[in-house]
């Protein structure tokens, strides 16, 4: 189906970034700008969803030139869901930005840059031309680029230096593909790219191109050995931004990563060996490393790796089950890590440090804060039912079904060191007495903010919290929905024929 | 390099720059040329002017700061896509007038969208010069 | 059902705040919760005595085959009767025990949350939400073990106590998951019958590994049992509860719900047998060198659960009959024993046997409650454990050659056993009273009188076993072995060997404990092989893990952005150049190449001479100018291949860097050589090798024919449909427009970047 409205998700963070931009001194108004327009366009988000799981695949044609030969957007559950989710986080990131992020930061552009953000994520999530996918990725790199040193913290400028000439690396490398894929079959409409790329009788080619895509996205989502930039720059920023950094940035990296598996290279078994290789030894670094760390958000940076981990050896495994279990690990993560962002940084505001070796005395000093934060941090570990938890049930049968044995022992020692891991981090953060901490002079901390900040602090780690708890008990309808995506993945004729119409 | 002679001619040549810019962005649709490429020579244009008279001169003809043409800039490119929703079109559907106008030719949205993109990259390219030459 | 097993979530939730309201000194009213829960399954009593079973179900996930499915028979219901009961004992000695304390509210709502926890566990009728349900029980324990949260002690044991049952529990997931997909089926009552698929598929040997670890795991048997003597920093109601009546009991369980499933297979009899003996045996003898009450206790209770393994190891009629008594039997005596260990330590300030004695002379009715338990423990006739050891020996007896072997672990583990129990619950109380005791009198009777129920039951069912023996026991053997069971309990068997065993056994303890006296000495004799024990090991292991840890994270992430980016490309080669050379026919294909004009030539090695320039010119100024050499070679390029735009384009943006650059140098610190020779050797092979691998791609690349279809359709439809002479430009503003206002906001973000980094510095004094 057809419809002019499926780039709204974008088009609308677009007008609210240039809203924004008009507004640059005013910081009240640009938070209520920013807040209002998030939960719009969560609204819009819902409709969007609504419409695709009810009537299927929506497309528009940009220019209204016909794909291929124009830039095709595609809303499929999976798109949807992602942009769903994106705006989901974005509104809780929104408003937790108004309690924490620094009227000096929001004078300089924090919340036009960060509406950028977003678009850029729906964008790469609705794309469906490969080439308007780099571009797309340009704007979040860009735009994540300035989050990053935004405030220009010695410390901020380090990780992003390495941050950006790591991400640039996988952009130059992503549009090699591009441009060899493109020499290879004339055409970057991915739908139309599926088709043709399946005709192609020099498989080597394919099959090294598929390499590039690999390789490039694979920096994007911080897989073993492209990982680097992400334990170099996410315990720089301010808490707001390492929130939808730890969120959302490598899980579009994982969405293309699955996308691009499922529907242009299907994988042969050189391929499957490869990733699933790769998201074993991810697991295994993200979990050893976050094992050393005494940085809050150090330790929660290496955790990403090792979920991201969890989430390619879907991919690895390639059947329906163990991608049902990689999306929802994905829609899991997605909440649950940009809430341990938030919640790391709440701690910080409160205790002014990160270290766990200083931090102590939570629990019986904010004993209702502590049950909060549990949530989080007992989802992220799956201790059932919460909702980190139902994904491992599909990636376990996923990979006992095709004789993964071994990448299945690595999902559970992961998951070992996260369970682990957490508890450190409870018996040190909140159990622990506390000591005295100096008083830093730059912090303003948690009970000098005016009561509106504070409440918008814990106000959107309520609300994210709240979430991963429906995901978790309401687990039969996230299932269903991630079962449908599975589902289109591995059977991507429905996309191919919305995108190039039935004749094709 | 603050010559008398470069000063005056950078005096001349800033309208007459800016004249052959605009023209590049109107022909663009027809002959090499556009947008882009005239809103670099238009940079160029301010730039030279910047170097010969100094920074303070050059931002008292612009009279505000040039950083404020991107939002407008993009808000016409905005608009200029956006537009077609109104036909019930897809997002950038070109839009065209019936009769041509005289001298440009036949105007469509693109050209719109071309006028944005003209106006973002000036203030794109001004905003980063200039505060790169402010922090010498 | 669902209810019984919900409710203790929702109080668990909602009692710190009704506690809160009911401000008061009193928390004993909290009891009522548990004793109901009690009465509701003692009313199930009749109807499974009449071999019924009962179950509710709700669908919660359907699309996994998972619900709240609860299925109640003879084994479920002792354990529930056991959660219930004990729970509602410990609950009213609680709020005595802890009284005044400011985390009460807590303490109780983690208790409720373990009781629900546990009761879903042997409720639970589908192997998933058992597996739910048995993480609960880990995590609440976590938080019980942990309750005195400032010491350290407390904290690491809850950490060791979280890591082993965890590490259980995946395993226990994975068995789980694997069971469900060689079956098909996810309940629990319907498994039995597919019994027999199940042990002849090639991954049967998986799960038992699976459930095995896991139960040993939760049932604290060696090798994994060191958490539970270290979890004894636990408050004492937790460790009554937790570690002696229910939750180490639900490894137990899990056996014995299994064994119709997954049992009567030498696969699963041979490893029970073996690790049930060793840790009966190894438990049993450490046991007896303990000074500390509690750890005595915990080294019995593994003992006890080792038993227990190995009778359902055993598998026969005899050994489950034996193991549904001995649950019974364990779980009255050791509560009794812990709850008495609670007081002594309450009341006097320690838990040394060595120091304590004659406490009859001041706190009567909990001598009587331990000397009772220990009598029962001893097995010594008329008590309930008289019946219950009788039967172990039975059980062992009937096993033939192998049989006297393992009749020799048992005899020696209840001499071991009742040592300790005689030290527990009797040494304390006889003999003279030391004067620094003199001054202690009764606890309140919500102390006292659990223990002397539990005890007192021990007695009454060893007088009158018939009270039990239809109602209980059988229903519990005939969940175990599907068939109905023929035997009744009896106190006396006649004279018979077996009777001869437990007055040996009987004989040796009471003469080893009047040889026997606890000390200080002896016990660090015992503790010379700590080395050596599973737990040193593990802490080795542990040790060694995390210098592995950090050894492999600080040699993949240095710190160098050089090395990361060294690791990426060549990571990208590796796999290039394998999949190029073994699976591309590598050739070039020189005839549909056009030949090569001299400006062509002339511009390609400027390009060469500018790039050399950039890279070794020790000046950056040099650098740079090279660079724009380079762009402008590319202008040149461009126009010699028609395309006049992005000539343009590619001139302004390259005059435009120049000046950037420019303008930056000036900040710039002094040029620096940072990287030796060898440093840029390798750094230079590994671009040629990238460089070169990339242009053998693009070359084979197009050797392939493509059908320019897309191309071609822009170049005929420029001025038909977009109206534009400019093909590049009608791509740019319409085609492909999109992009292109993705790219001026990409700009735009950058001038915003450049804006704020140089004009935005945050004093670090500044506050804000």
């Amino acid at each position: 189906m057809s419809s002019p409205f499926v780039v709204l998700p974008i088009i609308f963070q677009l007008f609210l970034a240039v809203l924004l931009m008009f507004c640059w001194t005013q910081k009240n108004l640009q938070k209520l700008i920013s807040v209002v327009g998030s939960l719009v366009a969560v609204i819009i988000s819902v409709v969007l969803f609504a419409a695709v799981w009810k009537e299927g695949i929506y497309t528009t044609q940009a220019g209204n030139w016909v794909a291929p030969f124009g830039i095709t957007f595609v809303a499929d559950t999976f798109s949807t869901l992602m942009v769903l989710l994106t705006t989901l986080a974005g509104l809780a990131v929104s408003v937790f930005s108004v309690g924490s992020v620094r009227n000096a930061r929001i004078k300089f552009g924090y919340f036009p840059i960060y509406h950028f953000l977003l678009m850029g994520l729906n964008g790469a999530f609705l794309a469906g031309d490969i080439f308007n996918l780099y571009v797309w990725f340009e704007i979040i790199i860009i735009s994540s680029f300035v989050l990053i040193t935004i405030g220009g913290e010695k410390a901020q400028l380090e990780g992003a230096v390495k941050y950006v000439t790591m991400n640039l690396l996988a952009s130059v490398v992503f549009l090699t593909a591009i441009a060899i894929l493109y020499g290879l079959t004339g055409s970057l409409n991915m739908a139309d790219l599926s088709l043709k790329v399946a005709e192609i009788e020099n498989r080597g080619l394919v099959n090294v191109t598929a390499i590039l895509f690999l390789v490039g996205f694979g920096i994007k989502s911080a897989v073993f050995p492209l990982y680097f930039w992400l334990p170099a720059s996410y315990h720089t920023p301010p808490p707001a931004i390492s929130a939808i950094f730890g969120g959302l940035l490598t899980k579009v990296g994982v969405y293309a990563l699955i996308r691009v598996f499922t529907l242009i290279f299907i994988p042969d078994e050189f391929m499957i060996n490869l990733i699933s290789g790769m998201a074993a030894i991810t697991i295994l670094s993200g979990g050893i490393g976050a094992l050393i760390q005494n940085n809050l958000r150090k330790i929660f940076s290496y955790l990403i790796i090792c979920h991201i981990g969890f989430m390619i050896a879907g991919l690895g495994i390639y059947t329906e089950t163990a991608l049902i279990g990689s999306v929802f690990y994905l829609t899991h993560d997605i909440i649950v890590k940009t809430t341990l962002f938030m919640v790391a940084g709440l701690i910080f505001k409160i205790k002014g440090t990160y270290s766990l070796r200083l931090l102590g005395g939570f629990y019986k000093e904010y004993p209702k804060l502590s049950l909060l934060m549990s949530i989080s941090l007992f989802s992220l570990v799956g201790i059932p039912p919460l909702s980190g938890f139902w994904a491992k049930l599909f990636l376990i049968e996923g990979g006992l079904s095709v004789g993964n044995y071994w990448l299945v022992g690595f999902i559970l020692l992961g998951s070992f060191l996260t369970l682990f891991i957490i508890a450190k981090v409870w018996a040190g953060v909140f159990w622990k007495d506390s000591i005295h901490i100096p008083v830093k002079m730059q912090v303003k901390y948690f009970h000098e903010l005016k009561p509106l900040k504070r409440q918008a602090m814990v106000g959107s780690i309520i609300f994210l919290s709240v979430l991963s708890l429906s995901i978790g008990f309401g687990a039969e309808y996230v299932i269903q929905v991630a079962s449908k995506v599975a589902e289109s993945l591995m059977n991507p004729q429905d996309y191919i024929h919305a995108v190039l119409g039935q004749t094709n | 390099m603050k010559t008398l002679i470069f000063k005056t001619a950078s005096n001349y040549l800033l309208p007459l720059l800016l004249l052959f810019a605009v023209f590049i962005l109107l022909r663009g649709h027809y002959l090499p040329g556009g947008g882009f490429v005239g809103g670099l020579i238009a940079s160029i244009a301010f730039v030279i002017h910047s170097f010969a008279n100094g920074l303070e001169t050059t931002r008292k003809i612009i009279k505000f700061h040039p950083g404020f043409l991107m939002p407008v800039g993009l808000t016409i490119a905005l608009v200029a896509g956006a537009a077609p929703w109104l036909f019930g079109m897809p997002f950038m559907t070109g839009l065209w007038m019936d009769e041509p106008i005289p001298v440009i030719g036949l105007v469509g949205s693109a050209l719109f969208f071309d006028t944005g993109v003209f106006l973002v990259v000036i203030g794109v390219t001004l905003t980063i010069i200039f505060t790169i030459s402010e922090g010498l | 059902m669902l209810l019984a097993v919900l409710s203790g979530f929702f109080v668990a939730l909602g009692l710190p705040l009704i506690i809160k309201v009911f401000k008061g000194p009193n928390t004993l009213w909290v009891s009522l919760f548990p004793l109901s829960l009690f009465i509701y399954f003692i009313s199930k009593l009749p109807a499974i005595k009449d071999g019924e079973t009962l179950s509710s179900s709700w669908a919660w996930v359907p699309s996994l085959g998972i619900g709240l499915d609860f299925y109640l028979d003879g084994l479920s219901l002792l354990f529930t009767l056991l959660i219930t009961g004990i729970g509602t004992l410990v609950f009213v000695y609680t709020s005595s025990y802890l009284k005044g304390h400011i985390y009460l509210d807590r303490f109780y709502a983690y208790l409720s949350l373990f009781m629900a926890s546990m009761l879903g566990l042997v409720l639970a009728d589908n192997i998933i939400t058992l597996f739910i349900f048995w993480e609960l029980t880990s995590i609440s324990s976590f938080f019980l073990i942990g309750f005195n949260n400032d010491n350290e002690a407390s904290r690491k044991s809850a950490l060791t106590a979280l890591s082993i049952t965890g590490l259980g529990g995946f395993f226990l997931l994975t068995g789980m998951v694997t069971l469900g997909y060689v079956a098909q089926e996810y309940q629990i009552s319907a498994l039995a019958t597919l019994s027999e698929e199940i042990q002849a598929n090639a991954l049967y040997p998986l799960i038992l590994v699976m459930v095995f670890v896991a139960a040993f795991t939760k049932s604290a048997q060696f090798p994994f049992h060191f958490w539970l003597p270290g979890a004894m920093k636990a408050p004492t109601p937790v460790s009554t509860y937790l570690h002696s009546a229910t939750m180490v009991k639900a490894g137990i369980y899990l056996l014995a719900r299994f064994t119709p499933i997954l049992g009567n297979h030498e696969w699963w009899n041979g490893p029970l047998i073996i690790v049930g003996s060793i840790t009966m045996v190894y438990a049993a003898i450490h046991a007896i060198f303990r000074l500390d009450l509690k750890a005595i206790l915990a080294y019995s209770t593994i003992s006890a659960l080792g038993i227990l393994v190995f009778l359902i190891g055993l598998g026969t009629d005899e050994a489950l009959l034996a193991a549904g008594v001995f649950i019974l039997v364990h779980a009255l005596y050791k509560a009794t024993l812990f709850l008495v260990t609670g007081i002594i330590d309450h009341e006097t300030g320690t838990r040394d046997v060595s120091k304590l004695s004659g406490l009859n002379k001041v706190m009567l009715p909990v001598g009587i409650a331990a000397i009772l338990a220990a009598i029962s423990n001893a097995g010594i006739p008329a008590s309930f454990g008289f019946i219950g050891k009788d039967l172990i020996y039975e059980a062992t007896l009937h096993l033939g050659n192998m049989g006297y072997v393992l009749t020799g672990l048992a005899v020696i583990t209840n001499v071991c056993l009742l040592f300790a129990g005689f030290l527990a619950g009797i040494k304390p109380f006889i003999g003279p009273l030391p004067p620094a005791f003199s001054k202690l009198h009764l606890p309140p009777a919500t102390m006292w009188v659990p223990p002397l129920i539990l005890a007192s039951l021990g007695m009454v069912f060893g007088l009158f076993p018939m009270v039990v023996d239809t109602a209980l026991i059988k229903p519990i053997v005939s969940s175990m072995t599907l068939g109905t069971p023929t035997f009744e309990l009896k106190i006396w068997h006649g004279f018979n060997i077996v009777l001869l065993l437990s007055l040996l056994t009987i004989g040796s303890g009471i003469a080893l404990y009047f040889i026997l006296k606890p000390s200080e000495v002896l016990f660090a004799k015992a503790t010379r092989f700590e080395k050596l024990s599973p737990e040193s090991a593990v802490n080795q292991f542990a040790k060694g893990f995390v210098s592995f840890s950090s050894k492999w994270t600080n040699f993949f992430q240095n710190g160098y952005l050089r090395y990361y980016l060294i690791t990426i490309l060549s990571f990208l080669s590796l796999l290039l150049g394998y999949r190029l050379f073994y699976g591309v026919e590598i050739y070039v294909d020189t005839s549909t190449l056009s030949d090569i004009t001299l400006y062509e030539a002339v511009i390609v090695l400027i390009m060469a001479a500018a790039i050399f320039f950039t890279v070794f010119s020790k000046s950056r100024l040099t650098a740079v100018a090279s660079m724009g050499v380079v762009g402008y070679c590319f202008c040149l390029i461009f126009l010699f291949y028609s395309a006049p735009d992005l000539a343009m384009t590619q001139f302004s943006i390259d005059t435009l860097t120049v000046i950037l650059f420019v303008l930056v140098l000036y900040n710039l610190p002094k040029y620096l050589t940072l990287s030796d020779t060898r440093d840029r050797i390798r750094d230079g092979l590994l671009s040629l090798i990238f460089g070169a691998l990339i242009s053998i791609l693009t070359l084979e690349v197009m050797n392939e024919t493509v059908t320019k279809d897309i191309t071609s359709y822009y170049a005929e439809n420029a001025y038909i449909l977009g109206k534009g002479k400019n093909v590049v430009n009608v791509i740019l503003v319409d085609f492909r427009g999109f992009d292109t206002m993705v790219e001026i906001t990409v700009l735009a973000i950058a001038a915003l970047g450049v804006f704020s980094l140089l004009k935005l510095r945050l004093k670090s004094i500044e506050k804000e």
